[in-house]
């Protein structure tokens, strides 16, 4: 048995209890966790405005508010598909920090996401990266496993592991070290117009239950009004693409490797499996078979297919809450008759869960993005203010702002989010929102590769590519794209 | 008449053997003065790099390591780029792509330029309008061309399709076979002006009182033209052809932002194709090497450049 004496005794207890009461002041663990064995629309909207944060007071435990210091931040911002009401968040937020902290002099940059990858690489061969950097949930383990990021926990900032999703965790996790924080997280759904539907013959109100009903169905819309049927999306370097072709690759019960497992090892490459092979002749009898997707697939993105649906050119896609605010967006900006047209469209606009395979799997790419600290010697000037850094990731990740920063489009990083009164205000403004939730548990995080980029913004949409333009046939596609798979993780 | 140069000067007190490298360069300390900022700044920004990329090119950069845990492979970079299919695929692209915009371009641009050397009413106006497509940002005119060739609702689609022309709206830049030539005819339409002021400007150095007794002599136009204009615009259109030439070799905007290379690589060409190896794939020694290949084949442009500028001069000073 061990003996301690009094003054030992004192200080332990004095240590135990200074411990629990600043475990006990921390906002995370203030604030029980989402339950996500429950999850559903109708606990989403159980919880929202259950709670209150003071967002200022939680950050400024983590980094004092009267703080003086200076912050390079690159992040993923808004880009011209998305909706005016992000645009107001993200000018909120960046004025909000300023006077959260008046004396952190912040230098923050908005990237796109498909020119932000590119650009970070190329500052980071300079050593001239920012201190902090919002990357897509795609780019975190590429940037871990070099090592030009630093370890970076929810804890770190105020937060505990568990009050974000298990999925985006894996996304910042490599060779078990947390190198980042997610601060959104999304899934899609699949939106039709109603009208469409009926005039060509199908039930308006029910969304196609299989991917080979989309092929069916965006056949006989654009056989019986000459419009395109499914907004298919096939661009390379492009991150739609992988947004929209990996639910279908993924139901028809293929992958990249086994990413859809429970415990993927990565080992196997599926890109060229019977079930995968299927997926993409799925597309190619869309697009070269029956002609029933828009022909611009090829070098159009998500953002081209909005205008089409807009004009009620296009019967269904695949894509964000958002969209909903984008197509009321693009209605205000229309004139005369189109202003109309438009009124009609969004009338008409449905949200569904994205259709299952053949045997009934169901999947949608789990998206968002994560914020990071970068190591000093990869930042210009070989210093980072990790105390301005944290405040920001703080601020960002806090369940205030990783609600407000994805009302549209995305959701909440911080499963907190979820309990905010801005949460009870969206569920009712924005609509459909609950479909898009209601896909959260469907969700697969891409491979949390460092390779993970270039499989999905080259490799696949190659794989897309060749195969649609008839340059190789389905097979040879595949069996092509699976290749590149295996050259890549053999290192060449 | 005889027009007597700076260069042609210095050319002339430089022959060779008269005097020894170190006085030379006193006699000409000035001039060297002069061009030692420029010299130090292409040191910096022009050398350096050059160096890092040719050093490059002889290293394995995986896409899963950092720059500097870059393993040494000797020419397998080389070896590996002219073994692909893909290397030649995209270097016929860029053959296609480089021959094409630089022919078609320079001959719309003389043309254009023989026009409008003429004097007609409107010419100021119309010369103004031709030169739009240069001034305009290589940019923006990339995403109007984008919507102009829309397979879906592009402009050029909805015309045809609106005349009962055709049945759906012809595709350009979605397929495989039609995507270099499109993207080729927005590359004139942006750079011939470019050939027409180069060739307009020649127009005004061929004497008049040659093209007037050539008439008295009974030539006609097309005579005039082959045995008097052009031959003074030799110089001038081999400049021309070379700039363009180059510019077109180091193409980048056009094709990245209407294409991205595609479909199927289709459109790739060597810059946009080293684009995709360095910054979308960091294979940064493999793109190094392209470089490598491609600052070889622009120097070849550079020296032929540098030849038609020395005969220029020659010309000048023996005249």
């Amino acid at each position: 048995m061990t003996r301690i004496t009094l003054g030992g005794a004192v200080l332990r207890g004095t240590v135990s209890t200074a411990l629990i009461a600043s475990l006990m002041s921390a906002p995370a663990l203030g604030a029980a966790p989402v339950d996500l064995s429950k999850w559903s629309p109708e606990y989403v909207r159980s919880i929202a405005g259950t709670q209150e944060f003071d967002t200022a007071a939680d950050c400024g435990k983590v980094t004092p508010l009267d703080y003086k210091g200076r912050l390079t931040f690159w992040y993923q911002g808004v880009f011209e598909g998305d909706p005016d009401l992000l645009r107001q968040y993200y000018k909120d937020f960046f004025e909000t920090f300023r006077k959260t902290y008046p004396n952190i002099q912040l230098e923050e940059q908005a990237l796109t996401y498909n020119d932000l990858l590119d650009k970070f690489r190329t500052a980071l061969l300079g050593n001239a990266a920012p201190m902090a950097v919002r990357l897509q949930i795609l780019g975190g383990t590429e940037f871990a496993s070099k090592g030009y990021l630093q370890p970076l926990k929810p804890e770190d900032v105020g937060y505990s592991a568990d009050d974000f999703w298990p999925g985006a965790m894996k996304a910042v996790t490599w060779d078990g070290v947390t190198y980042g924080i997610p601060t959104n997280n999304e899934t899609m759904a699949f939106i039709w117009n109603a009208d469409i539907f009926k005039r060509a013959g199908l039930d308006p109100d029910k969304a196609p239950a299989t991917w080979d009903d989309v092929v069916k169905y965006s056949k006989q819309i654009h056989d019986k009004l000459g419009i395109a049927g499914y907004g298919l999306v096939a661009r390379k370097n492009a991150g739609n693409t992988p947004y929209r072709f990996m639910p279908q690759l993924w139901a028809y019960g293929g992958g990249v490797f086994d990413e859809t497992s429970a415990n993927p090892t990565y080992q196997q490459i599926e890109l060229d499996s019977p079930q995968s092979k299927a997926a993409l002749q799925a597309s190619y009898d869309m697009y070269v078979r029956d002609k029933s997707v828009p022909v611009s697939a090829l070098t159009n993105q998500q953002a081209d297919n909005q205008p089409l649906f807009l004009a009620g050119q296009l019967g269904m896609m695949i894509s964000h809450p958002s969209d909903y605010n984008v197509m009321l967006d693009l209605q205000k900006k229309a004139t005369g008759t189109d202003k109309d047209k438009a009124q009609t469209v969004i009338d008409n606009m449905r949200y569904g869960l994205i259709p299952t395979g053949p045997d009934g799997k169901r999947a949608v790419v789990f998206g968002g993005s994560n914020i990071h600290i970068l190591k000093p010697e990869y930042v210009e000037g070989g210093k980072v203010d990790e105390p301005a850094a944290k405040a920001i990731i703080c601020m960002w990740t806090s369940p205030e702002w990783s609600l407000k920063m994805a009302y549209a489009g995305s959701n909440p990083g911080n499963l907190n989010g979820f309990k905010t009164k801005w949460m009870k205000e969206r569920l009712d403004s924005i609509k459909f929102l609950d479909v898009t939730t209601s896909m959260l548990p469907y969700g697969i995080p891409f491979p949390a590769l460092p390779q993970s980029p270039e499989i999905m913004n080259i490799i696949i949409p190659d794989m897309l590519q060749n195969a649609l333009t008839g340059a190789m046939t389905v097979d040879q596609a595949a069996d092509d794209a699976a290749k590149k798979v295996k050259d890549l993780m053999g290192g060449l | 008449m005889t027009i007597v140069t700076g260069k042609t000067e210095a050319r002339r007190r430089l022959q060779p053997g008269k005097s020894g490298v170190l006085r030379k360069i006193w006699e000409h300390r000035a001039d060297y003065a002069y061009v030692l900022p420029a010299i130090a700044v292409m040191l910096v920004v022009i050398a350096y790099p050059i160096y890092y990329t040719i050093e490059l090119s002889f290293f394995n950069t995986p896409p899963g390591l950092q720059l500097r845990d870059k393993t040494f492979v000797g020419f397998n970079n080389y070896t590996a780029i002219l073994t692909s299919a893909v290397f030649w695929k995209v270097t016929w692209n860029t053959l296609i792509w480089t021959v094409g915009s630089t022919g078609i371009s320079f001959v719309l641009g003389f043309a254009a330029a023989l026009a409008l050397h003429r004097d007609f009413f409107g010419r100021g106006v119309l010369r103004a309008i031709l030169i739009i497509p240069w001034v305009i940002s290589a940019v923006a005119a990339s995403y109007i061309w984008k919507w102009i060739y829309h397979s879906d609702f592009g402009i050029i689609g909805a015309v045809l399709v609106g005349l009962g022309l055709a049945d759906r709206p012809p595709n350009f830049i979605d397929s495989v076979s039609t995507v270099l030539p499109s993207l080729i005819v927005v590359n004139i339409w942006r750079e011939f002006p470019f050939a027409m002021i180069m060739m307009m400007a020649g127009l005004q150095t061929v004497p008049d009182q040659l093209l007037r007794a050539a008439k008295v002599d009974g030539a006609n136009a097309w005579q005039r033209f082959w045995h008097v204009t052009f031959p003074h615009l030799r110089n001038v259109s081999t400049v021309t052809i070379l700039l363009l030439a180059v510019a077109n070799f180091n193409s980048f905007i056009i094709p990245w932002i209407m294409t991205g290379g595609g479909p199927s690589n289709a459109s790739h060409i060597w810059i946009t194709h080293i684009y995709e190896l360095a910054f979308g794939r960091q294979r940064w020694g493999v793109a190094s090497a392209y470089s490598v290949l491609l600052f070889i084949i622009l120097m070849t442009f550079g020296y032929f450049y540098v030849r038609a500028l020395s005969g220029n001069d020659r010309k000048d000073g023996s005249a």
